[in-house]
């Protein structure tokens, strides 16, 4: 009798999950090994593609562009967040709960109305450049459009909060207690905060950094319509091989250098940061 | 912290509020645009007008985009909830490495760039006849929304007490009577919070959308995205303020519910 309760709860499990991973299969894991079989089936040669990629300066200034960018995005977002989060640590009541939908509504808002508002702002005669000129900060309008400070501008935009979050969830987990005894023994506020708050915090901010840097490899839409000819990114890139040169083999193989770099990062990141516990803060 | 006085607290004020208005104003900015009289948009406008939103309601094409994406939605919303509050049942029925890898394959199209997911459905569906057709679209769509499904159904499924389920089925209760007594009711603020999301993720969605969208079916976002590329039209912003005031209604539909599973 036991034996037959606990098929009929296994069999009962397997119905449940079956569904959803029939789905999955079909639809994200079989597309992917498919491109992965493209990347490696061109007619010149098994390897020819991830050589052509690896090989060639044109197609290696675009991922080396792509490091920058997310380098410097993650870089600026962390700072940027770090007093951020601070701040909401201080804050209660009315204004916590402002604050606090301050940083997650534009995670609903969609990349597309942000990246178009800021072609809006940013534009040589658009608010932005109107007030740089009218308080005498520069002699002409500025060109932040179509070269990469855009496109910092817009991907910092779309990605600190996601900086800020593990941030405050981990400031929040702080005891004030180790700063008070900190205080205690005499240290100044500065020597306080470099010993004890910073280490306390550098788990938070180490999440805040792999996430901005992870999602920043992939952007597609910010740069493409914020960044120029010049400064492709792998995504534009892929998006370029596929529907104006028509080179599924080189798209495959960009796609799957650019996996390869992901995991790669998950996996060292994955030693040094609880990414779990910051996932959950979200 | 010992007190640090106020010209520390100030900065820290400050910055934070700095930091606050950047992520914010630009979102707002896109709604003084959108009521532009001129052709070229200005903000703030120089003189105020309906003008462009007479022309977003009067055009067959934007219209049959909005259409398009409420049809989208809302068949990759009742797919995603059906999808992942069953898998997110099922999860939470096995334990171990079995959870944690299957966890991670429901999870993976939110970590793989969604360029390489689209090209890769891309693909494959030219074959299966996907691409340009609402089912195409609607399949994508809850690839990026079952995650939020599986995660927010999967978080208040921690608050069902084994013992209740094992309560019910001592009393009697068949397998689907548990379900629609005691599971049910735990689990429906994660379920609806599950729907919102979906629903706002697949009215957003841009990338895979771009790549299998066709003349037929073509969504909201998709026609913003081919109508950027070639002008900044006024109507852009209409289109933009229309999406930004669905995404708060839904939102605070959503936060009133959840007010009222938590009392």
């Amino acid at each position: 009798m036991p034996v037959t309760t606990t098929m009929r709860r296994h069999t009962a499990t397997a119905l449940l999950l079956l569904p959803a991973l029939l789905f999955l299969a079909l639809s994200f894991v079989a597309p992917m090994l498919i491109l992965f079989k493209l990347s490696v089936t061109a007619k010149e040669g098994p390897l020819w593609a991830y050589g052509e990629i690896l090989g060639n300066a044109v197609y290696l200034r675009v991922f080396w562009n792509t490091l920058v960018v997310a380098v410097a995005v993650t870089a600026i977002s962390v700072i940027a967040a770090y007093p951020t989060a601070y701040m909401l640590t201080l804050l209660k009541g009315w204004a916590l709960t402002l604050a606090v939908y301050g940083v997650l509504f534009p995670l609903w808002i969609s990349v597309l109305i942000r990246t178009f508002s800021w072609i809006l702002l940013l534009e040589k005669n658009g608010p932005v450049n109107r007030a740089l000129v009218a308080s005498g900060v520069v002699d002409g309008p500025v060109q932040f459009l179509f070269n990469n400070t855009g496109v910092l501008i817009g991907m910092i935009h779309v990605l600190l909060p996601y900086a800020i979050l593990p941030i405050y969830a981990n400031m929040l987990r702080v005891d004030g207690r180790l700063m008070l005894a900190s205080d205690g023994l005499a240290a100044s506020p500065w020597m306080t905060f470099r010993r004890v708050y910073l280490p306390l915090t550098m788990p938070g901010v180490g999440a805040g950094a792999v996430f901005v840097f992870l999602l920043s490899l992939g952007f597609f839409i910010t740069p493409a319509l914020l960044g120029g000819i010049s400064n492709l990114t792998v995504a534009m890139l892929i998006e370029l091989l596929v529907n104006e040169r028509l080179i599924w083999s080189l798209a495959a193989a960009a796609s799957f250098l650019l996996l390869a770099a992901i995991a790669a990062l998950l996996a060292v990141a994955a030693r040094f940061v609880p990414l779990g516990t910051a996932l959950e803060a979200r | 912290m010992r007190d640090r006085g106020a010209g520390f607290r100030f900065a820290v004020h400050g910055l934070g509020s700095a930091v606050l208005a950047f992520l914010l104003l630009p979102i707002l900015a896109v709604v003084p645009a959108s009521f532009n009289h001129g052709t070229f948009i200005r903000i703030p406008p120089e003189t105020w007008s309906l003008r462009w939103y007479q022309r977003f309601f009067a055009d067959p094409e934007w219209l049959s985009s909005l259409w398009t994406s409420f049809e989208v939605a809302v068949i990759a919303t009742v797919l995603s909830v059906l999808l992942g509050t069953s898998a997110a049942l099922g999860l939470a029925r096995v334990g171990g490495r079995l959870r944690a890898t299957l966890t991670g394959l429901v999870l993976a199209p939110m970590i793989v760039p969604v360029v390489v997911t689209a090209v890769a459905l891309y693909y494959i569906g030219r074959y299966w006849g996907l691409t340009g057709t609402m089912l195409g679209l609607a399949v994508a769509h809850v690839l990026m929304c079952l995650p939020f499904v599986v995660l927010n159904v999967g978080v208040s499924l921690r608050g069902l007490d084994p013992t209740w389920l094992r309560a019910a089925e001592g009393l009697g209760a068949s397998p689907a009577r548990v379900f629609l007594t005691v599971t049910m009711p735990t689990i429906l603020p994660g379920l609806f919070g599950g729907a919102v999301f979906s629903l706002i993720t697949s009215f957003d969605e841009v990338v895979m959308s771009i790549f299998l969208a066709g003349i037929r079916a073509k969504t909201l976002p998709v026609k913003m995205w081919e109508t950027v590329r070639l002008e900044f039209s006024p109507v852009l912003s209409v289109a933009s303020t229309l999406l930004i005031v669905l995404t708060v209604v839904l939102f605070g539909l959503f936060r009133l519910a959840d007010r009222r599973a938590q009392p």
